[in-house]
């Protein structure tokens, strides 16, 4: 930890009496040791100011659109300083200026979270393992960590050298997060390319983080043939003991099953029950899929309220800060093993096991944090099997009877709709339950976020989250399916399949349903999502909640979908990579695709590796419940690598978008390659950051995001055959702005040729002069100049 | 009485639209010079009469108004299917950015005063009015949804749905009698 360098020294000549050398260059540290695998490029670790003048070009046709959700400033004690409509603050920054600074500073919160996550991993990992543990993927990875080679300029082969990466990168969520004090950045566009460069961060820190974990613990290293696993709130066995872990640091829940394992009570749902909510969920059927995952972050509070679990092991991220109070409501100890989040309880890492476990069976304390994490685990487990036969699964969650007479004292106030994040009609659902109908409230179940705001708001106290648990008590128990485990990476083989379908567009697009569960109307549009576009044979990546939510659906043969396509990164395939910090293998398979297949240097050559993805690589983000500051910074990641990404209506809270604008030519322009001529492309992809209200909408644009100007004509053919097939499905017509990606005839789909010939006749369409070009937007790749 | 964000939660400081009844908000839009219309997903949902939903008010409204609508989102089938058509189909983060300029209109002529919204989900309604209040000083903003909207320059009062209905009927009937107003 803390190694610095490497520092360079170069001399022009040395001489000495028995020596004499010209043009010396000597370098000390890490790099010094490296092997040359590929020259190095012009940005190794790249600072603030290094690809700048990158992401101002991409700003300049993505201009940022703020939508502020708060018109004041109240960052220092000059204010609250009011900023409406063009008013400076105290310390003479701008509306504008403030959201992109806000903006920056959740991104800075997501990659330093990562980042935080990544270390603790790397740190105890190192101490388990020793840093020479080699980075090893199998096989079929070679190119095993593309963001780490792209931006730090190492090919790291243990795990020390990811403990060297994850320096560059804390330094670098340092000097960016500083830039956002009172006093400093002052121009929005520069406060977005801090923003590009955390999220950029960001993607390095989750890669980091889960080939760490992949490594260590035996994870499938890019298996397109992954197990499948257990998944729903009604998949566990409430007749044993049950350990639920939440969070995102799979390493509690590891140790769980291997102290389980090594004293003889078996694999997870032998006898104890294992299950995980939110991420760490994800990594504990990776490790074992006997492991249960109850659900996204939104199945919390219900979970818990339903009495199922024994012992609740917090570790970090996306935890309901209230599920200490949550807990000892059901009488079930909780156990915090992360230094970020003590939940105000005894830290006891010092006591015995056996004290530990006698503080919370007799109830002496509702948790503890303990942050040795073998010691965690043997508490939680022994902890288990003591208090699951005195607290026999006590729940709070009423029968249908006790349901109603709750219900009774509800005076419909509205305050439970009105403090909804989705504007969910809870008054009503609950007035209806006093008169006995709980279809409403079982109707809200499946669209409630779980956050429990509503109770918060009501002022007779009515626990509105239990009534609405209580009412869906016949779904939940049925609530059962199967989703295939994270694979991980993106092999290289796959991507030498793929990589020119990709790029000439034969294969439409990557759609990545990513992100947390903040959905408009529930995650089954998610799937549904996911089920469009695997029928179109786009190749589907999912990761998070997102990934959850797709699982928890069955299509017309009542089957999942991961039971019903392939798990391969093919076309029509549905690949699960895993958690959050899994993100990073979707943006990494388009950074492999510049490397692998198209034989672009990868070693530190950020720009010209991101406009290889902008120009040529048709994927696109769907953040359809898009919450955290951590999705914030990783969608502004894949937006500097050039991969658009779009948000659900409740993604326009994020304040900031960044919008192309078709009618202005001049930024849909390009260097031709070849010739050096700067050319229109037509608006391919149109946005970076975008918002749909709907699903339908989401479709809709996900399906033209995909275009690329590079895209051949058999490949622009098929692209628009499903952009044009699904504005009649949803629209009822043409799109209006079809014949912008019209280069020659042969571009039109054969399926409406007619159609689209006579509407071409109509807008006075003319055949493109230079229909297909080498397009990038760096002067400096292009090879002949006129 | 201050009147409160339908989101309790939606405060965004200290400039918030101004509340109105349907006849005010039938006369500023009939002075307006140049309005536009922009219609969201939700108005296909929302029944106003048993027959009748808030896209057929849309139509209405631009009829009697003259303001062109802006179709967001999938609405644009179901506006077709009624046989009316609209002067764009835009997602509304599309319109709303393009609202910013103040040279920009639908037709390319002379810029809009006065942006009318209806029929998108709160939160995001909120956003794009946000925008607007702070990046476009030369345009008004109604919202004639059922809630308070702070972010526009005036908004109906959080209704009860009927008094909703009755004060959007009176927008129309400010509109088609020709009382108030210059047009």
């Amino acid at each position: 930890m803390g190694e610095k360098g490497p520092m360079r020294f170069s001399f022009k000549s040395i001489k000495t009496s028995g020596l004499s050398l010209e043009d010396v260059e000597i370098a000390v540290g890490r790099l010094a040791i490296e092997e040359e695998w590929e020259p190095m490029g012009p940005t190794p670790m790249p600072k603030i100011e290094t690809l700048r003048s990158w992401d101002m070009k991409l700003l300049k046709r993505y201009r940022p659109f703020y939508m502020p959700i708060c018109d004041l400033c109240c960052l220092c004690t000059y204010g609250k300083c009011d900023l409406t409509r063009g008013k400076r603050g105290s310390c003479g920054l701008t509306l504008d200026a403030q959201q992109g600074r806000i903006v920056m500073i959740a991104c800075a919160i997501g990659a330093a979270t990562h980042a935080s996550h990544a270390r603790e991993l790397v740190d105890l990992l190192i101490e388990r393992y020793g840093e020479d543990w080699p980075i090893d993927l199998g096989e079929e990875v070679h190119v095993e960590m593309p963001h780490t080679r792209l931006v730090v300029g190492i090919k790291p082969k243990t795990l020390g050298d990811l403990s060297y990466a994850l320096n560059y990168v804390e330094e670098q969520i340092v000097q960016t997060l500083a830039a956002s004090h009172t006093g400093q950045e002052s121009d929005y566009m520069d406060f977005e390319s801090k923003s590009l460069h955390l999220g950029m961060l960001d993607h390095v820190a989750m890669e980091i983080a889960d080939v760490a974990q992949i490594i260590t613990f035996g994870f499938p290293r890019g298996d397109p043939e992954a197990p499948l696993a257990e998944i729903g709130l009604g998949c566990v066995d409430v007749s044993k003991p049950l350990i639920m872990c939440i969070g995102h640091n799979v390493t509690n829940s590891i140790d769980i099953i291997d102290f389980m394992e090594k004293s003889g009570l078996g694999a997870p749902g032998e006898m104890i029950e294992v299950a995980g909510l939110c991420c760490t969920a994800h990594d504990t059927v990776r490790y074992r899929k006997s492991a249960k995952v109850v659900g996204p972050i939104s199945y919390q509070l219900r979970f818990v309220r339903s009495g199922a679990a024994d012992v609740i092991v917090t570790d970090e991220q996306c935890i309901h800060t209230s599920i200490l109070y949550e807990a000892q409501r059901v009488k079930a100890p909780v156990i915090s093993v992360s230094n970020k989040a003590l939940r105000g309880l005894e830290e006891v890492s010092d006591k015995p096991v056996d004290e530990i476990v006698n503080m919370l069976v007799t109830g002496k304390v509702p948790g503890v944090a303990i942050l040795d994490l073998e010691k965690a685990a043997a508490v939680a487990v022994l902890t288990a099997l003591r208090i699951a036969p005195l607290r026999k699964k006590f729940k709070v969650v009423p029968n249908r009877e006790e349901l109603v007479k709750i219900a009774s004292k509800c005076v419909k106030c509205g305050s439970c709709r009105r403090n909804c994040p989705i504007d969910l009609p809870v008054d009503e659902a609950v007035s209806a339950a006093k008169n006995g109908d709980l279809s409403k409230l079982a109707e809200i179940h499946d669209l409630c976020l779980g956050c429990a705001r509503c109770e918060s708001a009501c002022m007779r106290e009515i626990p509105i989250l239990s009534l609405i648990t209580g009412a869906a008590d016949y779904k939940i128990k049925t609530s059962k399916f199967k989703m295939r485990v994270g694979r991980g990476p993106i092999r290289d083989t796959e991507i030498r399949e793929v990589g020119s379908p990709i790029v000439l567009g034969e294969i439409p697009g990557v759609i990545a349903l990513v992100g947390c569960a903040n959905y408009p109307s529930g995650g089954k549009e998610v799937a549904i999502m996911a089920e469009e576009f695997l029928r179109r044979r786009y190749i589907v990546v999912a990761s998070g909640c997102a990934a959850m939510s797709i699982a928890e659906y069955r299509t017309e043969e009542g089957t999942t979908l991961y039971e019903e396509y392939s798990g391969a990164f093919e076309a029509g395939g549905l690949v699960n990579v895993g958690s959050c910090v899994a993100n990073a293998h979707i943006s990494g398979a388009c950074i492999k695709i510049a490397n692998i297949f198209a034989r672009r240097n990868l070693r530190a050559n950020y720009e010209e590796i991101a406009d290889y993805v902008l120009n040529r690589v048709g994927a696109c983000g769907i953040a359809w419940g898009a919450m955290s500051q951590k999705a914030a910074s990783i969608a502004t990641g894949f937006n500097r690598l050039g991969v658009p990404v779009i948000l659900g209506p409740q993604g326009a809270k994020y304040r900031r978008l960044y919008l192309g604008r078709k009618e202005d030519l001049e930024s849909f322009t390009v260097y031709d390659a070849r010739t050096g001529e700067r050319v229109w492309v037509g608006p391919a992809p149109e946005h970076l950051v975008y918002v749909a209200e709907s699903r339908e909408e989401a479709m809709v644009m996900a399906a033209k995001l995909c275009l690329r100007p590079n895209d051949t004509t058999k490949g622009r053919m098929i692209k628009l055959t499903h952009y044009v097939e699904l504005h009649k499905k949803f629209y009822g017509t043409l799109p209006p702005d079809l014949h912008l990606y019209i280069r020659t005839e042969a571009d039109i789909p054969i399926t409406h040729k007619f159609e689209i010939m006579n509407y071409l006749k109509k807008v006075d369409w003319k055949p493109w002069e230079k229909p297909i070009v080498d397009p990038t937007l760096l002067k400096r790749l292009i090879r002949v100049k006129k | 009485m201050a009147v409160t964000p339908w989101q309790y939660g939606n405060v965004p400081g200290p400039k918030v639209a101004l509340t109105l009844k349907g006849d005010v908000a039938g006369r500023i839009i009939k002075a307006a010079k140049k309005p536009l219309i922009i219609v969201g997903a939700e108005a296909l949902k929302v029944k106003i009469g048993e027959e009748r939903t808030l896209l057929d008010y849309a139509i209405e409204l631009s009829r009697l108004s003259g303001a062109p609508i802006v179709a967001t989102s999938h609405t644009l089938k179901a506006f077709l299917e009624r046989g009316f058509k609209p002067a764009a189909v835009m997602g509304s983060v599309e319109i709303t950015d393009r609202l910013r300029d103040p040279s920009w209109s639908i037709d390319g002529s002379e810029a809009h005063d006065l942006v009318i919204y209806l029929g998108i989900a709160y939160q995001l309604q909120s956003q794009l009015l946000s925008a607007l209040k702070n990046f476009a000083l030369h345009l008004k903003t109604i919202s004639l949804d059922r809630y308070y909207h702070p972010n526009a320059s005036w908004s109906f009062p959080n209704l009860s749905f009927d008094k909703w209905v009755d004060n959007l009927n009176m927008v129309l009937e400010v509109l088609s009698d020709g009382v108030g107003g210059k047009r």
